[in-house]
Protein backbone atom coordinates (compact mmCIF):
# COMPACT_ATOMS: atom_id res chain seq x y z
CA UNK A 1 0.00 0.00 0.00
CA UNK A 2 2.87 2.32 0.80
CA UNK A 3 3.98 2.16 -2.80
CA UNK A 4 0.76 3.94 -3.80
CA UNK A 5 1.28 6.79 -1.36
CA UNK A 6 2.82 8.95 -4.07
CA UNK A 7 -0.69 9.30 -5.52
CA UNK A 8 -2.46 10.09 -2.29
CA UNK A 9 -0.86 13.01 -0.48
CA UNK A 10 -2.03 12.34 3.07
CA UNK A 11 -3.71 9.44 4.87
CA UNK A 12 -6.95 9.69 6.81
CA UNK A 13 -6.69 9.30 10.56
CA UNK A 14 -8.51 6.38 12.23
CA UNK A 15 -12.03 7.41 13.31
CA UNK A 16 -12.12 10.41 10.96
CA UNK A 17 -15.71 10.00 9.78
CA UNK A 18 -15.80 13.33 7.93
CA UNK A 19 -12.66 12.40 6.02
CA UNK A 20 -14.18 9.04 5.24
CA UNK A 21 -17.23 10.71 3.64
CA UNK A 22 -14.87 12.69 1.41
CA UNK A 23 -13.26 9.40 0.36
CA UNK A 24 -16.64 7.73 -0.20
CA UNK A 25 -17.75 10.79 -2.17
CA UNK A 26 -14.71 10.52 -4.42
CA UNK A 27 -14.91 6.80 -5.16
CA UNK A 28 -18.70 6.72 -5.54
CA UNK A 29 -18.53 9.60 -8.04
CA UNK A 30 -15.78 7.78 -9.92
CA UNK A 31 -17.78 4.54 -9.96
CA UNK A 32 -20.86 6.44 -11.17
CA UNK A 33 -18.78 8.05 -13.94
CA UNK A 34 -17.63 4.64 -15.17
CA UNK A 35 -21.20 3.34 -14.99
CA UNK A 36 -22.66 6.25 -16.97
CA UNK A 37 -19.91 6.00 -19.58
CA UNK A 38 -20.55 2.28 -20.03
CA UNK A 39 -24.29 2.92 -20.26
CA UNK A 40 -23.62 5.69 -22.80
CA UNK A 41 -22.92 2.97 -25.33
CA UNK A 42 -26.10 1.06 -24.48
CA UNK A 43 -28.79 3.74 -24.61
CA UNK A 44 -30.76 5.12 -27.54
CA UNK A 45 -29.05 7.82 -29.62
CA UNK A 46 -31.31 10.59 -28.31
CA UNK A 47 -30.16 9.95 -24.73
CA UNK A 48 -26.44 9.74 -25.44
CA UNK A 49 -25.75 13.39 -24.67
CA UNK A 50 -27.70 13.09 -21.41
CA UNK A 51 -25.62 10.10 -20.31
CA UNK A 52 -22.41 11.86 -21.29
CA UNK A 53 -23.38 14.91 -19.25
CA UNK A 54 -24.31 12.67 -16.29
CA UNK A 55 -20.84 11.07 -16.51
CA UNK A 56 -19.23 14.48 -16.75
CA UNK A 57 -21.04 15.76 -13.66
CA UNK A 58 -19.86 12.86 -11.51
CA UNK A 59 -16.43 12.89 -13.17
CA UNK A 60 -15.83 16.54 -12.31
CA UNK A 61 -17.10 15.88 -8.78
CA UNK A 62 -14.79 12.83 -8.43
CA UNK A 63 -11.76 15.00 -9.28
CA UNK A 64 -12.78 17.62 -6.71
CA UNK A 65 -13.67 15.13 -3.99
CA UNK A 66 -10.23 13.59 -4.46
CA UNK A 67 -8.75 17.05 -3.84
CA UNK A 68 -11.10 17.72 -0.92
CA UNK A 69 -10.22 14.44 0.76
CA UNK A 70 -6.56 15.33 0.43
CA UNK A 71 -7.04 18.82 1.85
CA UNK A 72 -9.06 17.45 4.75
CA UNK A 73 -6.52 14.68 5.48
CA UNK A 74 -3.70 17.21 5.54
CA UNK A 75 -5.55 19.09 8.27
CA UNK A 76 -6.20 22.18 6.14
CA UNK A 77 -9.84 22.39 7.22
CA UNK A 78 -13.12 22.49 5.34
CA UNK A 79 -12.52 22.72 1.58
CA UNK A 80 -15.08 25.46 0.84
CA UNK A 81 -13.21 26.82 -2.18
CA UNK A 82 -13.03 23.42 -3.85
CA UNK A 83 -16.73 22.87 -3.19
CA UNK A 84 -17.52 26.11 -4.97
CA UNK A 85 -15.31 25.17 -7.91
CA UNK A 86 -17.17 21.87 -8.15
CA UNK A 87 -20.60 23.50 -7.94
CA UNK A 88 -19.74 26.24 -10.43
CA UNK A 89 -18.84 23.60 -13.00
CA UNK A 90 -21.50 20.98 -12.25
CA UNK A 91 -24.68 22.97 -11.46
CA UNK A 92 -25.04 24.30 -15.04
CA UNK A 93 -24.50 20.76 -16.31
CA UNK A 94 -27.26 19.44 -14.05
CA UNK A 95 -29.55 22.19 -15.33
CA UNK A 96 -28.66 21.17 -18.87
CA UNK A 97 -30.11 17.69 -18.24
CA UNK A 98 -33.60 19.20 -18.14
CA UNK A 99 -33.04 20.93 -21.46
CA UNK A 100 -31.68 17.71 -22.97
CA UNK A 101 -34.70 15.68 -21.87
CA UNK A 102 -37.27 18.26 -22.95
CA UNK A 103 -35.60 20.38 -25.61
CA UNK A 104 -36.87 23.59 -24.01
CA UNK A 105 -35.88 26.16 -21.43
CA UNK A 106 -32.10 26.00 -21.67
CA UNK A 107 -31.61 29.75 -21.94
CA UNK A 108 -33.88 30.54 -19.01
CA UNK A 109 -32.38 27.84 -16.77
CA UNK A 110 -28.84 28.94 -17.64
CA UNK A 111 -29.61 32.55 -16.75
CA UNK A 112 -31.24 31.53 -13.48
CA UNK A 113 -28.34 29.29 -12.49
CA UNK A 114 -25.90 32.12 -13.27
CA UNK A 115 -27.85 34.45 -10.95
CA UNK A 116 -28.09 31.75 -8.27
CA UNK A 117 -24.37 30.95 -8.31
CA UNK A 118 -23.02 34.48 -8.70
CA UNK A 119 -25.18 36.07 -6.00
CA UNK A 120 -24.58 33.07 -3.70
CA UNK A 121 -20.85 33.57 -4.12
CA UNK A 122 -21.12 37.33 -3.55
CA UNK A 123 -22.99 36.69 -0.31
CA UNK A 124 -20.59 34.09 1.03
CA UNK A 125 -17.37 35.85 0.04
CA UNK A 126 -18.41 39.46 0.69
CA UNK A 127 -16.25 40.40 -2.28
CA UNK A 128 -18.54 43.17 -3.56
CA UNK A 129 -18.67 45.18 -0.33
CA UNK A 130 -22.32 45.84 -1.14
CA UNK A 131 -25.38 44.32 0.57
CA UNK A 132 -25.12 41.76 3.36
CA UNK A 133 -25.02 37.96 3.15
CA UNK A 134 -28.75 37.71 3.82
CA UNK A 135 -29.69 39.98 0.90
CA UNK A 136 -27.42 38.19 -1.56
CA UNK A 137 -28.72 34.90 -0.20
CA UNK A 138 -32.29 36.06 -0.76
CA UNK A 139 -31.58 36.95 -4.41
CA UNK A 140 -29.85 33.60 -4.90
CA UNK A 141 -32.80 31.85 -3.23
CA UNK A 142 -35.30 33.61 -5.47
CA UNK A 143 -33.39 32.42 -8.55
CA UNK A 144 -33.43 28.89 -7.12
CA UNK A 145 -37.18 28.98 -6.47
CA UNK A 146 -37.92 30.34 -9.95
CA UNK A 147 -35.79 27.53 -11.35
CA UNK A 148 -37.64 24.98 -9.22
CA UNK A 149 -40.94 26.39 -10.50
CA UNK A 150 -39.69 26.37 -14.08
CA UNK A 151 -38.83 22.67 -13.96
CA UNK A 152 -42.19 21.87 -12.39
CA UNK A 153 -41.20 21.04 -8.81
CA UNK A 154 -44.66 21.93 -7.52
CA UNK A 155 -45.98 19.02 -9.59
CA UNK A 156 -44.48 16.56 -7.09
CA UNK A 157 -47.35 17.50 -4.78
CA UNK A 158 -50.14 17.62 -7.35
CA UNK A 159 -50.28 16.97 -11.08
CA UNK A 160 -52.44 20.04 -11.56
CA UNK A 161 -50.00 22.40 -9.82
CA UNK A 162 -48.64 25.32 -11.87
CA UNK A 163 -45.34 24.84 -13.64
CA UNK A 164 -42.95 26.49 -16.07
CA UNK A 165 -42.40 25.42 -19.66
CA UNK A 166 -39.80 22.79 -18.75
CA UNK A 167 -42.13 21.13 -16.23
CA UNK A 168 -44.94 21.08 -18.82
CA UNK A 169 -42.64 19.56 -21.41
CA UNK A 170 -41.51 16.90 -18.94
CA UNK A 171 -45.10 15.96 -18.11
CA UNK A 172 -46.10 15.74 -21.77
CA UNK A 173 -43.03 13.83 -22.97
CA UNK A 174 -43.19 10.26 -24.26
CA UNK A 175 -41.82 7.07 -22.74
CA UNK A 176 -40.18 7.07 -19.35
CA UNK A 177 -39.26 10.75 -19.42
CA UNK A 178 -42.23 11.91 -17.24
CA UNK A 179 -41.32 9.48 -14.43
CA UNK A 180 -37.63 10.37 -14.70
CA UNK A 181 -38.66 14.02 -14.70
CA UNK A 182 -40.57 13.48 -11.48
CA UNK A 183 -37.41 12.09 -9.85
CA UNK A 184 -35.39 15.05 -11.07
CA UNK A 185 -38.01 17.43 -9.67
CA UNK A 186 -37.66 15.77 -6.25
CA UNK A 187 -33.90 16.17 -6.46
CA UNK A 188 -34.20 19.87 -7.24
CA UNK A 189 -36.80 20.48 -4.53
CA UNK A 190 -35.36 18.41 -1.69
CA UNK A 191 -31.80 17.49 -2.65
CA UNK A 192 -30.80 20.95 -3.78
CA UNK A 193 -32.28 22.48 -0.63
CA UNK A 194 -29.16 21.46 1.31
CA UNK A 195 -27.17 24.12 -0.52
CA UNK A 196 -29.19 27.18 0.61
CA UNK A 197 -29.50 25.59 4.06
CA UNK A 198 -25.75 25.11 4.22
CA UNK A 199 -25.29 28.68 3.00
CA UNK A 200 -27.51 30.07 5.76
CA UNK A 201 -25.90 27.95 8.43
CA UNK A 202 -22.37 28.47 7.25
CA UNK A 203 -22.45 32.23 6.75
CA UNK A 204 -21.31 34.31 9.71
CA UNK A 205 -23.95 36.61 11.10
CA UNK A 206 -26.79 34.47 9.88
CA UNK A 207 -27.58 31.04 11.31
CA UNK A 208 -23.99 29.95 11.83
CA UNK A 209 -24.75 29.51 15.54
CA UNK A 210 -27.40 26.93 14.66
CA UNK A 211 -24.78 24.55 13.23
CA UNK A 212 -22.83 24.64 16.47
CA UNK A 213 -26.01 24.25 18.56
CA UNK A 214 -27.13 21.24 16.54
CA UNK A 215 -23.67 19.77 16.57
CA UNK A 216 -23.84 19.21 12.80
CA UNK A 217 -20.83 18.93 10.60
CA UNK A 218 -21.79 20.66 7.36
CA UNK A 219 -19.06 18.81 5.45
CA UNK A 220 -20.78 15.50 6.15
CA UNK A 221 -24.16 16.97 5.12
CA UNK A 222 -22.67 18.33 1.90
CA UNK A 223 -20.72 15.16 1.10
CA UNK A 224 -23.70 12.86 1.48
CA UNK A 225 -26.07 15.34 -0.15
CA UNK A 226 -23.72 15.94 -3.08
CA UNK A 227 -23.29 12.22 -3.73
CA UNK A 228 -27.04 11.61 -3.66
CA UNK A 229 -27.82 14.64 -5.82
CA UNK A 230 -25.21 14.08 -8.49
CA UNK A 231 -25.35 10.32 -8.78
CA UNK A 232 -29.13 10.31 -8.30
CA UNK A 233 -29.54 12.92 -11.00
CA UNK A 234 -27.64 10.72 -13.44
CA UNK A 235 -29.54 7.62 -12.35
CA UNK A 236 -32.85 9.38 -12.99
CA UNK A 237 -31.72 10.24 -16.50
CA UNK A 238 -30.47 6.69 -17.01
CA UNK A 239 -33.83 5.30 -15.91
CA UNK A 240 -35.48 7.31 -18.70
CA UNK A 241 -32.86 6.24 -21.21
CA UNK A 242 -32.84 2.47 -20.70
CA UNK A 243 -35.26 0.27 -22.56
CA UNK B 1 -11.09 5.51 -43.48
CA UNK B 2 -11.35 6.89 -39.97
CA UNK B 3 -13.88 9.70 -39.61
CA UNK B 4 -12.73 13.26 -38.84
CA UNK B 5 -14.92 13.18 -35.76
CA UNK B 6 -12.95 10.23 -34.38
CA UNK B 7 -9.68 12.07 -34.94
CA UNK B 8 -10.94 15.04 -32.97
CA UNK B 9 -12.36 12.99 -30.08
CA UNK B 10 -9.20 10.86 -29.83
CA UNK B 11 -6.96 13.93 -29.70
CA UNK B 12 -9.05 15.55 -27.01
CA UNK B 13 -9.23 12.36 -24.96
CA UNK B 14 -5.43 12.10 -25.02
CA UNK B 15 -5.30 15.69 -23.75
CA UNK B 16 -7.84 14.98 -21.02
CA UNK B 17 -5.94 11.91 -19.79
CA UNK B 18 -2.70 13.88 -19.85
CA UNK B 19 -4.31 16.74 -17.90
CA UNK B 20 -5.86 14.41 -15.32
CA UNK B 21 -2.48 12.72 -14.83
CA UNK B 22 -0.88 16.12 -14.20
CA UNK B 23 -3.61 16.95 -11.67
CA UNK B 24 -3.66 13.60 -9.85
CA UNK B 25 0.09 13.09 -9.75
CA UNK B 26 0.51 16.69 -8.62
CA UNK B 27 3.20 17.55 -11.14
CA UNK B 28 4.97 20.66 -9.91
CA UNK B 29 4.50 23.94 -11.77
CA UNK B 30 8.26 24.00 -12.31
CA UNK B 31 7.78 21.36 -15.01
CA UNK B 32 5.34 23.51 -16.96
CA UNK B 33 8.09 25.03 -19.14
CA UNK B 34 9.24 21.55 -20.20
CA UNK B 35 5.67 20.50 -20.95
CA UNK B 36 5.14 23.71 -22.92
CA UNK B 37 8.31 23.29 -24.99
CA UNK B 38 7.61 19.61 -25.70
CA UNK B 39 4.01 20.25 -26.75
CA UNK B 40 4.96 23.23 -28.91
CA UNK B 41 7.79 21.40 -30.67
CA UNK B 42 5.97 18.14 -31.30
CA UNK B 43 2.39 19.29 -31.96
CA UNK B 44 1.93 23.07 -31.76
CA UNK B 45 4.37 24.29 -34.39
CA UNK B 46 4.06 21.22 -36.69
CA UNK B 47 0.31 21.80 -37.10
CA UNK B 48 1.13 25.07 -38.85
CA UNK B 49 4.14 23.73 -40.72
CA UNK B 50 2.23 22.38 -43.68
CA UNK B 51 0.39 25.64 -44.41
CA UNK B 52 2.31 25.89 -47.71
CA UNK B 53 0.77 22.57 -48.79
CA UNK B 54 -2.68 23.05 -47.23
CA UNK B 55 -3.07 26.42 -49.00
CA UNK B 56 -2.99 24.64 -52.35
CA UNK B 57 -5.05 21.55 -51.57
CA UNK B 58 -8.53 22.95 -51.97
CA UNK B 59 -8.83 24.58 -55.43
CA UNK B 60 -12.16 26.20 -54.52
CA UNK B 61 -10.62 28.28 -51.78
CA UNK B 62 -7.23 28.79 -53.43
CA UNK B 63 -6.09 32.35 -52.89
CA UNK B 64 -2.54 32.19 -54.19
CA UNK B 65 -1.41 32.02 -57.79
CA UNK B 66 1.99 30.58 -56.97
CA UNK B 67 4.21 29.44 -54.12
CA UNK B 68 6.11 32.72 -54.46
CA UNK B 69 3.02 34.81 -53.83
CA UNK B 70 2.11 32.53 -50.92
CA UNK B 71 5.46 32.89 -49.19
CA UNK B 72 5.57 36.65 -49.87
CA UNK B 73 2.22 37.20 -48.19
CA UNK B 74 2.97 34.71 -45.40
CA UNK B 75 6.35 36.22 -44.47
CA UNK B 76 5.02 39.79 -44.82
CA UNK B 77 2.35 39.07 -42.24
CA UNK B 78 4.95 37.64 -39.83
CA UNK B 79 7.18 40.70 -40.25
CA UNK B 80 4.20 43.06 -39.95
CA UNK B 81 3.22 41.42 -36.66
CA UNK B 82 6.74 41.81 -35.22
CA UNK B 83 6.79 45.50 -36.25
CA UNK B 84 3.46 46.01 -34.48
CA UNK B 85 4.85 44.43 -31.29
CA UNK B 86 7.97 46.63 -31.44
CA UNK B 87 6.07 49.89 -31.84
CA UNK B 88 3.04 49.13 -29.71
CA UNK B 89 2.97 46.06 -27.44
CA UNK B 90 -0.66 46.85 -26.61
CA UNK B 91 -1.65 46.82 -30.26
CA UNK B 92 0.42 43.64 -30.74
CA UNK B 93 -1.36 41.93 -27.89
CA UNK B 94 -4.73 43.20 -29.08
CA UNK B 95 -4.10 41.90 -32.61
CA UNK B 96 -2.95 38.54 -31.26
CA UNK B 97 -6.02 38.21 -29.05
CA UNK B 98 -8.39 39.24 -31.82
CA UNK B 99 -6.92 36.83 -34.35
CA UNK B 100 -6.52 34.01 -31.82
CA UNK B 101 -10.10 34.35 -30.60
CA UNK B 102 -11.39 33.74 -34.07
CA UNK B 103 -8.93 30.98 -34.91
CA UNK B 104 -9.31 29.04 -31.66
CA UNK B 105 -13.09 29.31 -31.80
CA UNK B 106 -13.17 28.18 -35.42
CA UNK B 107 -11.18 25.04 -34.59
CA UNK B 108 -13.17 24.44 -31.40
CA UNK B 109 -16.52 24.46 -33.17
CA UNK B 110 -15.55 21.62 -35.56
CA UNK B 111 -17.52 18.51 -34.68
CA UNK B 112 -20.24 20.51 -32.95
CA UNK B 113 -21.39 22.86 -35.69
CA UNK B 114 -20.22 24.09 -39.10
CA UNK B 115 -17.70 26.92 -39.08
CA UNK B 116 -19.84 29.35 -41.09
CA UNK B 117 -21.07 31.43 -38.16
CA UNK B 118 -18.12 33.81 -37.79
CA UNK B 119 -19.52 35.48 -34.69
CA UNK B 120 -19.92 32.14 -32.95
CA UNK B 121 -16.34 31.21 -33.83
CA UNK B 122 -15.11 34.46 -32.37
CA UNK B 123 -17.24 34.25 -29.22
CA UNK B 124 -16.14 30.67 -28.48
CA UNK B 125 -12.47 31.51 -28.95
CA UNK B 126 -12.89 34.61 -26.80
CA UNK B 127 -14.45 32.46 -24.08
CA UNK B 128 -11.55 30.01 -24.16
CA UNK B 129 -8.93 32.73 -23.92
CA UNK B 130 -10.93 34.64 -21.31
CA UNK B 131 -11.14 31.55 -19.14
CA UNK B 132 -7.47 30.70 -19.66
CA UNK B 133 -6.46 34.21 -18.62
CA UNK B 134 -8.99 34.69 -15.81
CA UNK B 135 -8.21 31.38 -14.15
CA UNK B 136 -4.52 32.26 -14.14
CA UNK B 137 -4.83 36.02 -13.85
CA UNK B 138 -2.31 36.48 -11.07
CA UNK B 139 0.36 34.68 -13.10
CA UNK B 140 -0.64 36.65 -16.18
CA UNK B 141 -0.02 39.91 -14.35
CA UNK B 142 3.56 38.78 -13.70
CA UNK B 143 4.10 37.68 -17.31
CA UNK B 144 2.69 40.94 -18.67
CA UNK B 145 4.54 43.08 -16.15
CA UNK B 146 5.69 45.32 -19.01
CA UNK B 147 2.06 46.22 -19.74
CA UNK B 148 1.68 48.34 -16.62
CA UNK B 149 -1.91 49.29 -17.38
CA UNK B 150 -2.88 45.66 -16.76
CA UNK B 151 -0.22 44.45 -14.33
CA UNK B 152 -0.83 47.30 -11.89
CA UNK B 153 -4.53 46.46 -11.34
CA UNK B 154 -5.04 45.46 -7.71
CA UNK B 155 -6.83 42.10 -7.70
CA UNK B 156 -5.93 41.11 -4.16
CA UNK B 157 -9.55 41.25 -2.94
CA UNK B 158 -10.58 38.54 -5.43
CA UNK B 159 -9.78 34.84 -5.18
CA UNK B 160 -9.36 32.30 -7.99
CA UNK B 161 -12.87 30.92 -7.55
CA UNK B 162 -14.34 34.31 -8.41
CA UNK B 163 -12.59 34.29 -11.76
CA UNK B 164 -13.74 30.74 -12.52
CA UNK B 165 -17.29 31.79 -11.70
CA UNK B 166 -17.02 34.80 -14.02
CA UNK B 167 -15.67 32.72 -16.88
CA UNK B 168 -18.34 30.02 -16.51
CA UNK B 169 -21.09 32.65 -16.25
CA UNK B 170 -19.85 34.42 -19.37
CA UNK B 171 -19.71 31.11 -21.23
CA UNK B 172 -23.26 30.17 -20.26
CA UNK B 173 -24.69 33.54 -21.16
CA UNK B 174 -22.83 33.84 -24.46
CA UNK B 175 -23.27 30.29 -25.75
CA UNK B 176 -26.88 29.73 -24.84
CA UNK B 177 -28.33 32.16 -27.37
CA UNK B 178 -26.46 30.79 -30.39
CA UNK B 179 -27.94 28.20 -32.68
CA UNK B 180 -25.47 25.32 -32.36
CA UNK B 181 -26.11 21.82 -33.64
CA UNK B 182 -24.54 20.10 -30.60
CA UNK B 183 -24.71 22.84 -28.02
CA UNK B 184 -24.63 20.70 -24.88
CA UNK B 185 -21.61 18.55 -25.84
CA UNK B 186 -19.78 21.73 -26.82
CA UNK B 187 -20.62 23.35 -23.49
CA UNK B 188 -19.62 20.15 -21.66
CA UNK B 189 -16.25 20.03 -23.39
CA UNK B 190 -15.58 23.65 -22.54
CA UNK B 191 -16.44 22.92 -18.90
CA UNK B 192 -13.66 20.30 -18.89
CA UNK B 193 -11.27 22.85 -20.35
CA UNK B 194 -12.21 25.31 -17.61
CA UNK B 195 -11.59 22.66 -14.97
CA UNK B 196 -8.10 22.14 -16.39
CA UNK B 197 -7.45 25.88 -16.61
CA UNK B 198 -8.39 26.27 -12.97
CA UNK B 199 -6.25 23.45 -11.63
CA UNK B 200 -3.09 23.94 -13.69
CA UNK B 201 -0.81 26.94 -14.13
CA UNK B 202 -1.02 29.19 -17.18
CA UNK B 203 1.73 27.53 -19.24
CA UNK B 204 0.42 24.02 -18.61
CA UNK B 205 -3.17 25.17 -19.26
CA UNK B 206 -2.14 26.71 -22.54
CA UNK B 207 -0.03 23.68 -23.48
CA UNK B 208 -2.89 21.26 -22.86
CA UNK B 209 -5.47 23.38 -24.65
CA UNK B 210 -3.26 24.43 -27.53
CA UNK B 211 -1.65 21.04 -27.93
CA UNK B 212 -4.47 18.57 -27.52
CA UNK B 213 -7.67 20.51 -28.05
CA UNK B 214 -6.47 22.69 -30.92
CA UNK B 215 -3.25 21.60 -32.64
CA UNK B 216 -3.47 17.80 -32.53
CA UNK B 217 -7.01 17.63 -34.00
CA UNK B 218 -5.94 20.05 -36.74
CA UNK B 219 -2.75 18.10 -37.36
CA UNK B 220 -4.76 14.90 -37.79
CA UNK B 221 -7.26 16.64 -40.06
CA UNK B 222 -4.38 17.88 -42.18
CA UNK B 223 -2.97 14.34 -42.35
CA UNK B 224 -6.34 13.05 -43.52
CA UNK B 225 -6.71 15.83 -46.09
CA UNK B 226 -3.20 15.35 -47.48
CA UNK B 227 -3.84 11.62 -48.02
CA UNK B 228 -0.31 10.58 -47.06
CA UNK B 229 0.59 6.88 -46.90
CA UNK B 230 0.97 6.92 -43.16
CA UNK B 231 1.20 9.42 -40.35
CA UNK B 232 4.97 9.14 -40.15
CA UNK B 233 5.52 10.27 -43.74
CA UNK B 234 3.08 13.12 -43.14
CA UNK B 235 4.86 14.15 -39.94
CA UNK B 236 8.22 14.19 -41.73
CA UNK B 237 6.76 16.79 -44.09
CA UNK B 238 6.10 19.10 -41.14
CA UNK B 239 9.72 18.97 -39.96
CA UNK B 240 11.44 21.42 -42.36
CA UNK B 241 9.17 24.35 -41.50
CA UNK B 242 9.05 23.37 -37.81
CA UNK B 243 12.84 23.63 -37.80
CA UNK B 244 12.69 26.93 -39.67
CA UNK B 245 10.20 28.30 -37.14
CA UNK B 246 12.49 27.33 -34.26
CA UNK B 247 15.51 28.93 -35.97
CA UNK B 248 13.40 32.05 -36.61
CA UNK B 249 12.54 32.23 -32.90
CA UNK B 250 16.16 31.79 -31.79
CA UNK B 251 17.49 34.38 -34.25
CA UNK B 252 14.79 36.85 -33.24
CA UNK B 253 15.64 36.32 -29.59
CA UNK B 254 19.36 36.97 -30.00
CA UNK B 255 19.00 39.94 -32.30
CA UNK B 256 16.00 41.64 -30.75
CA UNK B 257 18.22 44.00 -28.68
CA UNK B 258 15.43 44.43 -26.17
CA UNK B 259 13.17 45.84 -28.88
CA UNK B 260 10.46 43.32 -28.08
CA UNK B 261 11.03 42.51 -24.42
CA UNK B 262 13.86 42.41 -21.94
CA UNK B 263 14.33 39.33 -19.74
CA UNK B 264 10.79 38.03 -20.25
CA UNK B 265 11.16 34.77 -22.11
CA UNK B 266 7.51 33.78 -21.77
CA UNK B 267 6.28 37.05 -23.27
CA UNK B 268 8.88 36.73 -26.01
CA UNK B 269 7.69 33.21 -26.79
CA UNK B 270 4.13 34.48 -27.06
CA UNK B 271 5.27 37.19 -29.47
CA UNK B 272 6.88 34.52 -31.66
CA UNK B 273 3.74 32.39 -31.46
CA UNK B 274 1.55 35.36 -32.35
CA UNK B 275 3.79 36.09 -35.35
CA UNK B 276 3.49 32.52 -36.58
CA UNK B 277 -0.23 32.47 -35.84
CA UNK B 278 -1.25 35.52 -37.87
CA UNK B 279 -0.67 34.10 -41.39
CA UNK B 280 -1.66 30.57 -40.26
CA UNK B 281 -5.14 31.80 -39.31
CA UNK B 282 -5.95 32.85 -42.87
CA UNK B 283 -4.83 29.51 -44.31
CA UNK B 284 -6.84 27.57 -41.73
CA UNK B 285 -9.94 29.67 -42.34
CA UNK B 286 -10.19 28.23 -45.85
CA UNK B 287 -9.09 24.76 -44.76
CA UNK B 288 -11.76 24.24 -42.12
CA UNK B 289 -14.61 25.65 -44.17
CA UNK B 290 -17.52 23.19 -44.14
CA UNK B 291 -15.78 20.87 -41.71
Amino acid sequence: MNTLNFIIGASLQPGDFTGFTFFIGSVSMLAATVFFLVQHGQVDKKFKDSMLVAALITGIAAVHYYYMRDQWAEGLGSPTELRYVDWILTVPLMVVEFALLTGVGMAKLFWLSVVMLVTGYFGESGVTGMLDAQSWGAISGIAYFIMAYEVGCLRVFSDGAPSGAVGDALANAKGKIPSAGRMLQWFVLVGWAIYPLGYMMGTDGWYSGAVAALGWNMDIVYNIGDAINKIGFGMAVWSAARD
Amino acid sequence: MILSKNYIISSKLIGLIFALCLIFFKVEDSYSSIIFVLVMLTIGIPHGSVDHIIAFINPASRRFKSKLSFFTVYLSLIILNIIIWIFSPYLGLFTFLLVSCYHFGEAQVIGFNNTKNKLLNFVLGANILLSLFLNNIFELQIILIDLTLFSSIDLSTFDKTFFLLVSVAVLMISVVHFKIEKKVPLYAEMSILYLIFYHTDILTSFSIYFGFSHSLPMLLLEYKEMKEKNFFSFYVKTLPFTTLAIIFGIILYYFNNDLLTANNLILFTFIVISSLTLPHVFIMKDFVENK
